[in-house]
């Protein structure tokens, strides 16, 4: 008995996590809404990659999320068949066989012919855009920014009317992480942003979560922690409104009219960041709310 | 795709020589021709022979549509990087980038960094690990354990259009052309891309 006993608590024990989740668990879910995940840097077929994983289903079964955003590093190191088995089809089997549909955009560690595997949506192109209810996704190649895409994305921003534009790809041009910004891509992107009304730009690339203060009206989040970490990385700036790089984490977002609500949250299913924000097109911007930093010591 | 690559790169060659005529107006006197024409239009002939070779090699490998096989990806990437290899197994360094052109690139290149504001190189000199350690050869496959260094953006409007096929990455300093499908080097210039920065 003692030992059934003592297997119960430890049952419980390891579901603790989901059970915090389920009580932060602040998005509205409304019917209709756009819901996703979001995860960057994600493709490493380790433990931790399965442990994200693993708190990713069970958010989504209270947040039952259409389809996910991949920031890039889809897939590290070689890339067999038995690769994207371990590293994309087994770490969200439960996810895909739900029918959620991952659209990807390429990292520096991804070979470009991941556009021709289906199940990243790419449709052969480095680069793409699609649309999700009031919401359109412009999904670039930051790695290989040449001419030629520059001016489709312009073209792209131009034809949308959507009130909700939000631009994803690997390289942050805000970071406060080791390595830095990418002023030069920033240069290139940010001024056609602003000019389109872009309200939101997500990246991955630095193994951590930070989320900046509007810049030039547009919010970026660089949520490239969803199985590699670099611990400690972040530095608190003028620009940050909220980092987190003691573990792992993802996001899950909502967009129902012109507002988006977010949560970041880490492997063990804390929330490290909330907040609601509101698209460029309808109002001035709802600061979200200031969330102390969640920081290495 | 790969035929209106010509377009752009005619178009690049006109404004390339437009700079360089105007830069060198007040050193030399104005010359009927620019040289700049005869080499991009000469890197573009190479571009474009070899584009030919792959198109004829297509045709019997066929075109890779999206599939939910990564085996089928990987056979047909194999398969296409193979045909190229034994097509072009007399290749060497300079077919593309014949030494003209890589004298003028350079030139281009080097330029295009001293244009870069001190933020931008900061960020370059941060990456200098992300770039791959190896050494290129022609007809090599690029190595899958290495990953492809993030191409700087700025430069890539200063460099011939490409066709979408391939590519140019860089490789410690050395700026190569790779087939972007087959994932083989298909020309390298060496000390192409200043380090450092």
């Amino acid at each position: 008995m003692k030992r059934h006993l003592a297997m119960l608590a430890g049952i419980i024990a390891a579901c603790a996590p989901a059970g915090a989740a389920a009580q932060d668990m602040k998005l509205p879910v409304m019917p209709n809404s756009v819901r996703f995940l979001v995860i960057g840097d994600a493709g490493t077929g380790d433990r931790q990659q399965n442990e994200v994983a693993a708190q990713i289903v069970r958010w989504y079964a209270q947040f039952p999320f259409t389809f996910a955003i991949m920031l890039g590093d889809n897939i590290y190191g070689k890339e067999r068949p038995q690769d994207f088995a371990k590293k994309f089809e087994e770490p969200y089997k439960r996810l895909l066989d739900a029918g959620v549909k991952f659209h990807a955009a390429l990292g520096n560690h991804d070979d470009p012919n991941q556009r021709y595997y289906k199940p990243f949506n790419l449709d052969g192109k480095r680069y793409r855009t699609f649309k999700e209810g009031n919401v359109r996704f412009f999904i670039l190649d930051s790695n290989y920014l040449d001419p030629e895409q520059v001016k489709w994305l312009e073209k792209e921003l131009e034809d949308s009317d959507s009130e909700w534009k939000i631009a994803y790809f690997h390289h942050p041009l805000y970071t406060t992480a080791r390595r830095g910004p990418e002023v030069e891509l920033r240069a290139i992107l940010e001024p056609i942003f602003v000019k389109h009304g872009v309200d939101v730009v997500f990246t991955g690339h630095e193994h951590v979560y930070e989320r900046f203060k509007p810049q030039k009206g547009i919010h970026h989040f660089l949520a490239g922690g969803a199985a590699k970490l670099r611990r400690g990385d972040t530095r608190r700036g003028p620009l940050t409104a909220a980092a987190f790089d003691r573990d792992r984490s993802f996001m899950l977002v909502e967009i129902i009219d012109n507002k988006m609500f977010f949560q970041a949250v880490s492997r063990t299913g804390a929330v490290i960041d909330e907040g609601i924000l509101t698209s460029r097109e309808t109002a001035e911007a709802t600061p979200a709310p200031a969330l102390p930093l969640v920081r290495s010591p | 795709m790969s035929r209106t690559w010509r377009a752009r790169s005619l178009a690049l060659v006109t404004v390339v020589s437009a700079v360089f005529t105007f830069g060198c107006k007040e050193a030399e006197p104005e010359r009927s021709a620019n040289p700049t024409d005869t080499l991009f239009a000469d890197f573009a002939k190479r571009v474009d022979s070899y584009i030919t070779l792959r198109e004829r090699l297509t045709d019997s490998i066929g075109d890779l549509d999206p599939t939910r096989s990564q085996a089928e990806i990987a056979a047909r990437a194999v398969a296409l990087g193979n045909a190229i290899i034994a097509s072009r197994s007399q290749a060497k360094q300079g077919d593309i980038f014949s030494p003209e052109v890589a004298a003028f690139l350079a030139t281009l290149i080097r330029q295009e960094y001293k244009r870069r504001s001190e933020p931008v190189l900061e960020t370059r000199e941060d990456q200098q690990d992300e770039l791959p350690d190896f050494e290129p050869k022609v007809n090599q496959i690029y190595p899958t354990t290495y990953p492809l260094a993030t191409f700087p953006p700025a430069l890539l409007p200063v460099l011939p259009a490409l066709p979408e096929e391939i590519e140019y990455r860089i490789v410690r300093d050395y700026l190569i052309l790779r087939d972007v499908e087959a994932n083989v080097i298909l020309d390298y210039m060496p000390g192409a891309v200043p380090t450092g920065g």
